[in-house]
C-alpha cells in the first residue's frame, strides 16, 4: 500500500444518515488475560505478535472490516500503550479506515468479564454486536450468521447470543489444543444447551441438567472449534453485569447462563461454520498451526501476499522484496521469508517463517521455526520447532531444541545449546527482579536467562510441539484453565466452579444466595459501609433465602478475598497495608459465633479462603497475610492454624499446595512463637515486612 | 440483488453506494482493502468499481486557488491512484486497463489543448489547414514517434479498422439505438482539435489521429478555427468525466455487444463446448439460441465454479450469490431457450472433445500477444481443442485487453482457498499433503484460434493492434 502520511486520527464526523441499517459494533478483546505466550508477552502484547510476519491483530481487524464492521471498540488490556501506539499509526486510525469509530476502552479490566461488565456501565453499545478476541483469523463473513441471529431475534428476545463454531474432523490439528470444548446442542434450533471445557487426556464427564434428555434431539459435539466470534445482544451484557463473579467468557458465563437457563430464560445459539476457515490464535500450538495454514492458503484470502508485497512462487515460497538468497541456499516449500532477509549459503529453510530484516548465516538448518524480525542466526546454527524473537542474535554454531522460545533481543554466545522447551527471555518478570544474565545459559558474550513462570511447579510444557497436552496451561492468575478445570471434573468444586456446579450439589436457591451476597458484600466494603450494617444486611439475605452457615462464610470469603485482591491492584497498595485495613473493618464478619465449633468454622474459613484466592493475582501474598492479621487481631487463634496446615484438605491438589507453602513462613514463626512464649509481636512483623 | 443480510458485507454494491457519500481519498482506500480481500474480484466489477472511482478522482481532483485543473496535474493525480491501485492487486489486470484507459482521455485532453496552443500561436501567417494536414506540430509528433515512422503502414492498419468496424455497424443494437449519447462519427473525425473525448473503441479505431493527425481520413476542417474552441476556457474535468461516462456504458455494453455478433459464429446444429461460468458466454449463447438450435456441453470447472455452473445450468440462481454475476442476473437458462445443455466434470472434457464443432470461451484477461491468464482449467480445454483441431474462441470485452507483455507468467496466476480442494473437516491428510488451488491459469496465444471482443473477432495476431489503439504508449507502465 502506497505510503501515505498519517493524517489526524479523530474519526471523521461525516454521519451516515443515509444508512438505514444500524451500523455495526464490534468488541474486540485483545488480552485473553492469559500467559500462553510468555515469555514473549512480558514485553509485547499477544496480539502484536507477529504471525507470518503480521502482527495477529492486523487478522483480526482484517475479518472485522471484511465483515463490514464500522464502529470498534478494543480493548487492550496489558501493554495498552503499545497496543495503541500501533493501532494509532496503523492505517485503521486514518480517515480512509473503514472502521468510522475506533475507540479504546480504557479499564483496570483483569478477565474478559471486566471488559464486558465495563461496556455495560458505559452503554457503549447499541445494538447487536460482534465480541472477538483479538487473535481471530477467519475469512468467514459474518452475514449470514448476522441474518439468523436478527431472525431469531425477532421472535424470540431471549436469543442474546450466537457463537460461531468451526467444524473439524477427527484428530485434527487444531484439535490438539489445550482444551476441548463440548457443546450440547439442539440441532432444530441450533440452540446451545449446555457447554462443559475439558482437557485431553482428561476424561470428560458430562454432568448437565437430565431434563435436556427430554428434548427430542439432541446433539453432543467435540468436533467444534471455538472461534471466539460471538455475535451479541446488549441484553448479554447487562447478564454480564448480573454474573459479576464471571471472568471467562465460555467457562463462565456461557456455562452459567446455559446452566441458569430456568431462571433467566435466554438462549444461546450457535452457528456452525464448515466451509470457512476461522480459527485465533489460542495457544503456542495453535501459533505453528496456524503460521502453517496461512502458508498453505487454508485461510485466503488472508494470506502473506494479501499485499502484494509478497510473491508466491510455484513452490509454496512467499518472498517479500528485497530479499538476499544465496545461491547454494534451498528454500524449501510452505515458508516465507521477509523484505531485506539475507539467507546464506548452504542454509535450509523448511516450513518457517522469516522476519523482516533477518540476517541468516551460512550452512544454518531451519525446520518449522519462527524468526521474527531482526534477528541474527550465525553460521552452522541449527533450529528446530522454535521460535527467535525480534533482534535475538544467535550465535555460531548452537543449535536450539524442539519448542525452545528465545524472547526479544536475547543473545546466545557461540556453540550453545538449548535444551528443548527452554524459554530464554531478557525481560524483567513480576516474579523476578534480577535481570542478569545466566552465563551458563547464554555464555560468556551472551544476554538473557531461563524465564520460569510463576507458581511453577510442573515440567514446563514444549510450546510448539504438540504432543505434550500441558504445553498450553496457563498458570497465570486470571487463567481458567488449569485449577479449575481439574476441580469440575474431579467432583470437589473450588469457589467459582461450585457456583455452577454440575455435580447436583446445590440447587439453584443456593446459587442464587451466593450470587446475590457476594456481590452485595463487594459492593458494601467498596463503598465503606460499616461492618455492622453489612452484617445486618448479611443476615438479611441469610434468612431471606435459608443460606447455611458454610454458604454464608463462603459467600464472606469470596467477597472479601474479591475486595483485598481489588484494592491492592487498584490502589497499589503493600498487600500487607490493605489486608490489614480490611480485616480491621469487617473483620467481625468472620467471626460470627463464640462457640466450641470455632476452630472447625475458622479452618473451613481458611480453606476457602485459600481455594478463593488460587484464582487471584497475588494470592500466596493475601493468604500470607490474612493469616498473620487474623491472628494478630485475635480473630482465630493458633489451633486454627494449625488445624488447617494439617488439614488434608488443603493440599489436595496441586495448586492448593503451592499456594498454602508460601505461608509456612507463618506456621513456622508461629509454632515458634508458640514455643517462646508469647512476646514475639515485633519480630513478626519485621519478618513479614522483609518478605514483602 | 443483495439480499439484506449481504447489504452488509461490503462489496461492489457497498463500494458503489458509498463512492457518493465519501471523500475520494476514503474510496480508493477502501476499494483498495476491498481488492486485497478479494471482495471485489473477477474482470468486469473491478473494472466498473475502479471507473467509478476514477470518475470520483477526477471530479474531486483539487485545482490551485484561483485555476482550473491542469490536465498535467490531472495525469499525475489519476497516476498516482492508479499506481496504488495495481499495486494493491496486480493480478486483476483490467483495474491498471481502466486506469490507462483515463489515463488516455486526459492525455488527449492535453493534447488537444496544446494543439489549440499551437494553433493561436501559429495565428495568420501559416494556415490552420496546413498545420493540420502536415505533420509539422511538434507536440504531436514527439507523442508518438513510433506511430510517425510507420505511418503508412498505420493508416492502412485504421482503414481495416475501420472497415471492420463500419462492416459490423449493422449488427450493433447499442451504436444504432442510442446514437444522441455520444459523439457521433463525423463530429469525431472533423473536429480533431476540439471534439468532446473519444472514447469507444469504434471511435478510437477510426479516429487513430490522436496521436499522428496525418492518417486522419477526413479532411481538417476549418471549423476548429471558426469556432474558438472551448476546452481552453472550460474546465478539463468535465470533458474527462464524460469520457470516463462512455468507458462505464462501454463496460455495461460489451456483453451486449459480443453477443450480437453470436449468429457470426454459432451456426445451426453445431455441439459447442464452453467451461466455467461467465455471463458473456452466457448471453452469446443465447443470443444464438433466439435464432439457432445447437448443443451446449458445460464442463463444470471444478472446485472453484462448479457451483456457479451448476447454478447457471439450472438456472437456480439465488443458491449462490456471487460477483461474477452481478448486474444481470440470469433470467433465462440455455434449456429454457430451447438449447440442449450436457453439463459434464472437466475429466471428461477431452473425450467429448472429439465431437465438439467449437469451443467457447471466457478469460479473466488478455495479455498483448494473445495469451489469456483464465480460470484454471481453461489450458486443459484449449489444449484438449488443438489436439482434436477444434476451434477455440474466446470472448472477452477489450476492457480485458491489457498491454502487458508476459515475461513472467507465474506472477498473474493466483492460488486460491485450499479447502475447495481439500475440505479442512477432513484434516488428516492436511499436516502431510500440500494442496494447491490454482484460481486462475496463463494459457498461451498458440491455443487460442480467435478473439471476439465488442469489435468483433480478431485473429490473434491483429491483437497488438487494439491495445496499440487503446492505450497510449507511455501508459503502459502506469
Amino acid at each position: 500500500m502506497a505510503p501515505k502520511p498519517p493524517k489526524s486520527s479523530s474519526s471523521k464526523g461525516k454521519s451516515q444518515g443515509d444508512e438505514k441499517e444500524d451500523v455495526l459494533q464490534a468488541v474486540v478483546i485483545a488480552d485473553t488475560f492469559e500467559t500462553k505466550f510468555a515469555p514473549f508477552t512480558l514485553e509485547r502484547p499477544r496480539c502484536l505478535l507477529p504471525l507470518a510476519n503480521a502482527p495477529i491483530v492486523e487478522y483480526t481487524l482484517d475479518f472485522l472490516a471484511q465483515s463490514g464492521v464500522q464502529e470498534i471498540f478494543f480493548s487492550a488490556g496489558s501493554h495498552t500503550d503499545q497496543v495503541e501506539k500501533y493501532i494509532d499509526e496503523s492505517k485503521w486510525r486514518l480517515n480512509t479506515s473503514p472502521f468510522k469509530k475506533f475507540t479504546f476502552l480504557k479499564s483496570a479490566a483483569t478477565s474478559v468479564g471486566d471488559v464486558m461488565r465495563d461496556l455495560d456501565q458505559k452503554g457503549l453499545v447499541n445494538g447487536d454486536f460482534l465480541a472477538v478476541s483479538g487473535d481471530v483469523i477467519s475469512n468467514f463473513t459474518i452475514a449470514e450468521a448476522l441474518a439468523k441471529h436478527k431472525a431469531r431475534r425477532q421472535k424470540d428476545k431471549n436469543a442474546i447470543m450466537t457463537m460461531l463454531l468451526r467444524e473439524i474432523g477427527p484428530r485434527q490439528r487444531s484439535r490438539q489444543r489445550s482444551i476441548i470444548p463440548t457443546f450440547v446442542m439442539d440441532p432444530t434450533k441450533d440452540r446451545c444447551l449446555h457447554y462443559e471445557e475439558s482437557r485431553p487426556g482428561q476424561g470428560s464427564g458430562l454432568a448437565f441438567d437430565p431434563n435436556l434428555l427430554s428434548q427430542a434431539e439432541l446433539e453432543i459435539r467435540q468436533d467444534l472449534v471455538d472461534c471466539r466470534i460471538d455475535i451479541c445482544t446488549p441484553e448479554m451484557l447487562s447478564l454480564w453485569s448480573d454474573n459479576f463473579d464471571n471472568q471467562s467468557p465460555r467457562k463462565d458465563f456461557l456455562h452459567g447462563v446455559l446452566k441458569d437457563y430456568e431462571l433467566n430464560g435466554k438462549t444461546i445459539h450457535t452457528h456452525i461454520v464448515s466451509d470457512y476457515f476461522a480459527s485465533r490464535v489460542g495457544d503456542l500450538g495453535a501459533y505453528a498451526t496456524l503460521s502453517r495454514e496461512i502458508t498453505s492458503r487454508w485461510t485466503f484470502p488472508a494470506c502473506p501476499d494479501v499485499d502484494a508485497k509478497y510473491k508466491l512462487s510455484r513452490q509454496g515460497v512467499y518472498r517479500e522484496d528485497g530479499v538476499t538468497l544465496a545461491r547454494s541456499c534451498r528454500v524449501k516449500p510452505c515458508s516465507i521469508i521477509g523484505r531485506g532477509a539475507s539467507i546464506g549459503d548452504r542454509s535450509v529453510v523448511q516450513d518457517s517463517v522469516i522476519g523482516r530484516h533477518c540476517q541468516i548465516g551460512r550452512n544454518v538448518h531451519i525446520r518449522h521455526a519462527y524468526i521474527w524480525d531482526h534477528a541474527v542466526v550465525e553460521d552452522d546454527v541449527k533450529i528446530l520447532r522454535a521460535i527467535i524473537g525480534d533482534e535475538a542474535v544467535i550465535g555460531k554454531g548452537c543449535s536450539i531444541g524442539e519448542g525452545a522460545l528465545i524472547s526479544f533481543g536475547v543473545r546466545l554466545d557461540q556453540g550453545r545449546h538449548i535444551a528443548s522447551g527452554c524459554r530464554i527471555t531478557k525481560a524483567r518478570s513480576s516474579n523476578n527482579g534480577s535481570t542478569s544474565s545466566d552465563k551458563a545459559l547464554v555464555g560468556e558474550a551472551g544476554k538473557g536467562y531461563c524465564y520460569v513462570e510463576e507458581e511453577d511447579d510442573e515440567i514446563k510444557p514444549v510450546g510448539l510441539v504438540y504432543q505434550r497436552e500441558e504445553f498450553a496451561a496457563s498458570n497465570s492468575s486470571f487463567s481458567s484453565t488449569d485449577s479449575q478445570d481439574s476441580e469440575v471434573h474431579s467432583g470437589h468444586g473450588g469457589l467459582r466452579s461450585e457456583s455452577f456446579a454440575t455435580t447436583g450439589s446445590d440447587d439453584d436457591g443456593t446459587d442464587r444466595f451466593h450470587h446475590e451476597a457476594v456481590h452485595s458484600l463487594f459492593e458494601r466494603m467498596k463503598i465503606g459501609t460499616h461492618q455492622d450494617d453489612v452484617r445486618v444486611e448479611l443476615m438479611g439475605l441469610r434468612f431471606a433465602q435459608n443460606a447455611t452457615e458454610d454458604q454464608v462464610r463462603r459467600s464472606v470469603v469470596n467477597a472479601l478475598m474479591k475486595y483485598i485482591s481489588g484494592q491492592g491492584e487498584a490502589e497499589n497498595f503493600e498487600i500487607s497495608v490493605v489486608v490489614k485495613q480490611s480485616i480491621a473493618r469487617y473483620g467481625n464478619l468472620i467471626q460470627r459465633d463464640q462457640s466450641q465449633e470455632a476452630t472447625t468454622a475458622g479452618v473451613s474459613f481458611l480453606l476457602e479462603a485459600q481455594k478463593d484466592l488460587l484464582h487471584r493475582k497475588g494470592g500466596e501474598q493475601i493468604l500470607l497475610h490474612l493469616a498473620k492479621e487474623l491472628y494478630d487481631q485475635d480473630i482465630f487463634d493458633e489451633e486454627v492454624f494449625s488445624d488447617w496446615w494439617t488439614d488434608e484438605r488443603s493440599e489436595s491438589t496441586e495448586e492448593l499446595r503451592g499456594i498454602k507453602e508460601f505461608s509456612r513462613q507463618f506456621l513456622d514463626w508461629l509454632a515458634a512463637a508458640d514455643e517462646e512464649g508469647e512476646s514475639a509481636s515485633e519480630t513478626e512483623d519485621e519478618e513479614v515486612d522483609e518478605e514483602d | 440483488m443483495a439480499p439484506d443480510s449481504g447489504s452488509r458485507t461490503p462489496g461492489l454494491t457497498s463500494f458503489l453506494r458509498s463512492l457518493s457519500s465519501e471523500p475520494d481519498e476514503t474510496c480508493i482506500e477502501q476499494f483498495i482493502a476491498l481488492l486485497r480481500r478479494r471482495q471485489i474480484r473477477h474482470s468486469r466489477p473491478c473494472a466498473v468499481a475502479t471507473a467509478y472511482l476514477l470518475r470520483r478522482v477526477v471530479a474531486q481532483a483539487k485545482a490551485e486557488p484561483g485555476k482550473l485543473v491542469e490536465a498535467a496535474r490531472l495525469l499525475q493525480r489519476v497516476q498516482e491512484v492508479g499506481r496504488r491501485l495495481v499495486a494493491a492487486q496486480p493480478r486483476e489486470l483490467v483495474v491498471g486497463n481502466v486506469v490507462r484507459r483515463v489515463l488516455g482521455l486526459i492525455r488527449e485532453e492535453q493534447d488537444n489543448e496544446r494543439g489549440e496552443g499551437d494553433i493561436s500561436g501559429l495565428s495568420s501567417e501559416v494556415g490552420i489547414e496546413s498545420g493540420l494536414q502536415t505533420p509539422q506540430i511538434p507536440s504531436l509528433g514527439k507523442g508518438d514517434p513510433l506511430s510517425s515512422l510507420n505511418g503508412t503502414t498505420r493508416a492502412t492498419a485504421d482503414m481495416q479498422a475501420l472497415h471492420t468496424s463500419q462492416s459490423s455497424a449493422g449488427v450493433d443494437t447499442r451504436r444504432t439505438t442510442q446514437p444522441a449519447s455520444r459523439p457521433s462519427l463525423q463530429p469525431s473525425h472533423t473536429t480533431f482539435a476540439g471534439a468532446p473525448p473519444v472514447t469507444s473503441m469504434f471511435s478510437l479505431l477510426s479516429h487513430p489521429t490522436m496521436s499522428s493527425p496525418r492518417s486522419s481520413p477526413a479532411p481538417a476542417s476549418p471549423s476548429g478555427t471558426a469556432t474558438p474552441h472551448p476546452t481552453g476556457s472550460n474546465d478539463i474535468r468535465q470533458e474527462v468525466i464524460e469520457g470516463i461516462g462512455e468507458i462505464i456504458d462501454e463496460l455495461e455494453q460489451s456483453d451486449e455487444q459480443i453477443a450480437s455478433y453470436a449468429l457470426e459464429h454459432i451456426h445451426a446444429n453445431e455441439v459447442i463446448l464452453t467451461y466455467s461460468s461467465s455471463t458473456t458466454v452466457q448471453r452469446f449463447l443465447l443470443k444464438a439460441a433466439s435464432k439457432r438450435k445447437f448443443t451446449v456441453i458445460h464442463a463444470e470447472s471444478y472446485p472453484n465454479n462448479q457451483r456457479k455452473v451448476h447454478a447457471l445450468v439450472t438456472g437456480n440462481t439465488n443458491s449462490d450469490h456471487s460477483d461474477a454475476l452481478t448486474t444481470e442476473a440470469f433470467h433465462k437458462t440455455l434449456t429454457s431457450a430451447g438449447i440442449t445443455v450436457i453439463l459434464i466434470p472437466d475429466s471428461a472434457i477431452f473425450a467429448l472433445m472429439s465431437r465438439v464443432n467449437k469451443v467457447i470461451l471466457s478469460t479473466h484477461a488478455i495479455l498483448s500477444n494473445g495469451a489469456l491468464v483464465a480460470t484454471s482449467g481453461t489450458k486443459l480445454v484449449a489444449k484438449a481443442a488443438k489436439a482434436h483441431h477444434v476451434p477455440v474462441v474466446v470472448l472477452s470485452g477489450t476492457y480485458k485487453l491489457s498491454p502487458k507483455y508476459p515475461y513472467d507468467p507465474d506472477m498473474y496466476i493466483e492460488y486460491g482457498d485450499v479447502s475447495k480442494v481439500f475440505p479442512y473437516q477432513d484434516g488428516e491428510l492436511v499436516e502431510s499433503v500440500q494442496v494447491e488451488n490454482p484460481i486462475l491459469e496463463f494459457v498461451g496465444p498458440e491455443c487460442v484460434d480467435m478473439y471476439v471482443t465488442n469489435l468483433g473477432g480478431h485473429a490473434p495476431s491483429y491483437l497488438y493492434r487494439i491495445v496499440r489503439d487503446q492505450y497510449r504508449d507511455e501508459d503502459v507502465d502506469i
